[in-house]
């Protein structure tokens, strides 16, 4: 399917030779393109590409922070016990944030969530080869509603195994 | 009764352009009439129709209805001064339509009503199809012959929209009429940015699922991923002279802010901190970037230097000061937030006066119209999030409503001429 869409798009001055001042519009083109029914064309090398299920644990994290709940500890040292006993399984860490503040902080705030968790893997004794970590921002709230139950449970970091 | 709702879904479908409504404004607005010269056509009627709603929507004029005048001149010589003095008109604008081999264009004369006599003249060479943007012209001229500052009319916004899956970059002209779509994808698209010269958008897409950067040649849609890393890039910005793009990695380890140069691909970076360095946005000369740091323990706006790289903290007032953007050498506009609201703010860089300048609850993602006086954003109530505007001299307010589920990150752009 082929968009193209004609638009009268930039617009330059001509001053004439006359006291009244001339203006000219001019026409650009402007294309669609539409990714919806393509194939990806990145090779699935990372396991963000890959369709890994439901996550095996959700650790929580409050406003504006990425420190670890003590309450996800427990959760955090048993994936570190299965991951230690299967060198082959890997671990994929997606990183999220509620919808308040600007997007691209929440982007980078969701990033160090996730990177909080294979801090604390790696600390532990897994290795950081295993691990891949990725932040969505606050661009796939579980809830979105706007208010603090929903924002409490989409700040947070899903842990999904590759065994 | 089939019909009809088959008629109404295609009404829905295709009328998706924005309106945009004035929610306040200036306290005394500039009275004028439009007119036809000497004629009274269909296009001439149309003109006239966009004109009055340009400078309606600015919420600085106050365009009068044929029915509210006493005498309706065919043209200056026609003037009867006192009918105009008695409804305290400033002046009369004068369209006249030049529809010779079908080109379209538009002559305009400005009659000041207190002088009685024409004050300016100026002329718009149109193209067939250019009625809407001839018209935006038109009002931009008229709008600086008031006001001393270039209109906006003729300019185009991008934004996203976001309908269940699909999210759209669409550009439109400035009052939401002419939606072409730029980008269609079922991943988030967000941080859109206009290149200088208004012929390449950046913004960030999520379609490889992680925050990558790509560039995109409006007129070929040819697009290029900016740098190729399994971390996270975002956060675009065009340099004032076009040649530089700052972002935002976290390739080495946490978020920093880099330039590549466009042609070279050469990187610099230019933080190195543990904590989040992120959203830069360019002065006007293009010597400093000003961005978002989390490294005091709240995000706080900094400047840094891109030559010597010495940095400095701009903002001390509230724990929450985001997303800035320079609105000219002097002030800076961020998201700023007071108690539990997120407000769009104003900060002078000299007297460090920080000013409110929205009164919605959940503003995000402020940009500056090319004339610098009128600021766009992104805010949400309910579930439903929209667009509104704020006009920095005359305080008048604006929202464009969505029509989708989600509208957001605006980008104006550069002036189209």
């Amino acid at each position: 399917m082929k968009n193209i869409l004609i638009s009268l798009f930039s617009i330059f001055i001509i001053f004439a030779c006359s006291s009244t001042p001339v203006e000219k519009v001019d026409v650009q083109e402007t294309r669609t393109v539409d990714l919806t029914d393509s194939s990806k064309q990145d090779d699935k090398v990372l396991m963000s590409d890959l369709d890994l299920g439901e996550a095996y644990v959700t650790v929580l994290f409050d406003y504006d922070d990425d420190t670890l709940r003590e309450e996800s500890l427990e959760e955090l040292f048993a994936v570190s016990s299965l991951m230690k006993a299967n060198s082959s399984y890997t671990l994929l860490v997606e990183g999220h944030a509620d919808e308040r503040g600007t997007r691209e902080y929440n982007l980078a705030l969701s990033e160090r969530r996730a990177k909080a968790v294979e801090d604390f893997l790696t600390a532990t004794g897994v290795s950081s080869f295993n691990i891949e970590v990725v932040g969505y921002g606050e661009e796939m709230p579980v809830d979105n509603s706007s208010n603090e139950t929903a924002w409490s449970k989409n700040r947070r970091a899903e842990l999904f195994l590759n065994k | 009764m089939k019909r009809i709702i088959f008629l109404f879904f295609l009404a829905f479908e295709f009328s998706a352009d924005l309106v945009l409504e004035i929610t306040e404004s200036a306290i005394k607005p500039i009275k004028i009439a439009i007119l036809e010269k000497n004629s009274n056509s269909f296009k001439g009627q149309e003109i006239i129709n966009v004109i009055s709603n340009d400078l309606k929507r600015t919420g600085e004029f106050r365009v009068l209805g044929i029915d509210e005048l006493l005498s309706i001149p065919m043209n200056e010589d026609e003037v009867i001064q006192r009918d105009w003095l008695l409804l305290d008109v400033d002046s009369i604008i004068f369209i006249e339509v030049l529809d010779e081999d079908n080109a379209l264009d538009v002559a305009y004369s400005i009659f000041d009503v207190s002088y009685n006599e024409i004050e300016d003249k100026r002329k718009v060479l149109g193209l067939p199809d250019s009625l809407r943007q001839s018209s935006h012209y038109v009002s931009d001229g008229i709008y600086e012959y008031f006001y001393g500052i270039e209109g906006i009319s003729s300019t185009k916004l991008m934004y996203v929209t976001r309908n269940a899956d699909t999210h759209k970059l669409i550009i439109s002209d400035a009052d939401g009429f002419n939606e072409e779509v730029l980008l269609k994808s079922n991943n988030s698209i967000i941080s859109p940015a206009w290149s200088t010269d208004a012929k390449e958008i950046a913004y960030v897409s999520f379609e490889n699922n992680r925050a990558q950067v790509f560039t995109q040649n409006l007129a070929t849609g040819q697009r290029s991923l900016i740098l190729s890393s399994k971390s996270s890039v975002s956060s675009p910005a065009w340099s004032p002279n076009n040649k530089d793009l700052a972002f935002t990695s976290t390739k080495d380890g946490n978020s920093e802010i880099y330039t590549i140069n466009l042609k070279s691909k050469k990187i610099t970076r230019l933080t190195e901190n543990l904590a989040i360095d992120t959203e830069p946005a360019w002065s006007p000369d293009g010597r400093k970037i000003i961005f978002t740091s989390d490294r005091s323990g709240s995000p706080q706006i900094y400047e840094i230097d891109v030559r010597s790289k010495l940095k400095r903290r701009l903002t001390t007032e509230g724990n929450y000061n985001a997303r800035a953007s320079y609105l000219d050498k002097s002030e800076i506009i961020f998201v700023h937030r007071s108690n539990s609201d997120f407000n769009i703010a104003k900060l002078d860089l000299s007297s460090r006066n920080l000013e409110v300048l929205t009164s919605t609850k959940n503003d995000e993602s402020p940009c500056i119209a090319p004339n610098g006086n009128v600021i766009i954003y992104s805010t949400k109530e309910g579930n439903l999030s929209y667009l509104a505007g704020v006009n920095i001299s005359s305080k008048v307010s604006f929202k464009l409503p969505a029509l989708y589920g989600e509208l957001k990150e605006p980008a104006w752009s550069p002036f189209l001429r």
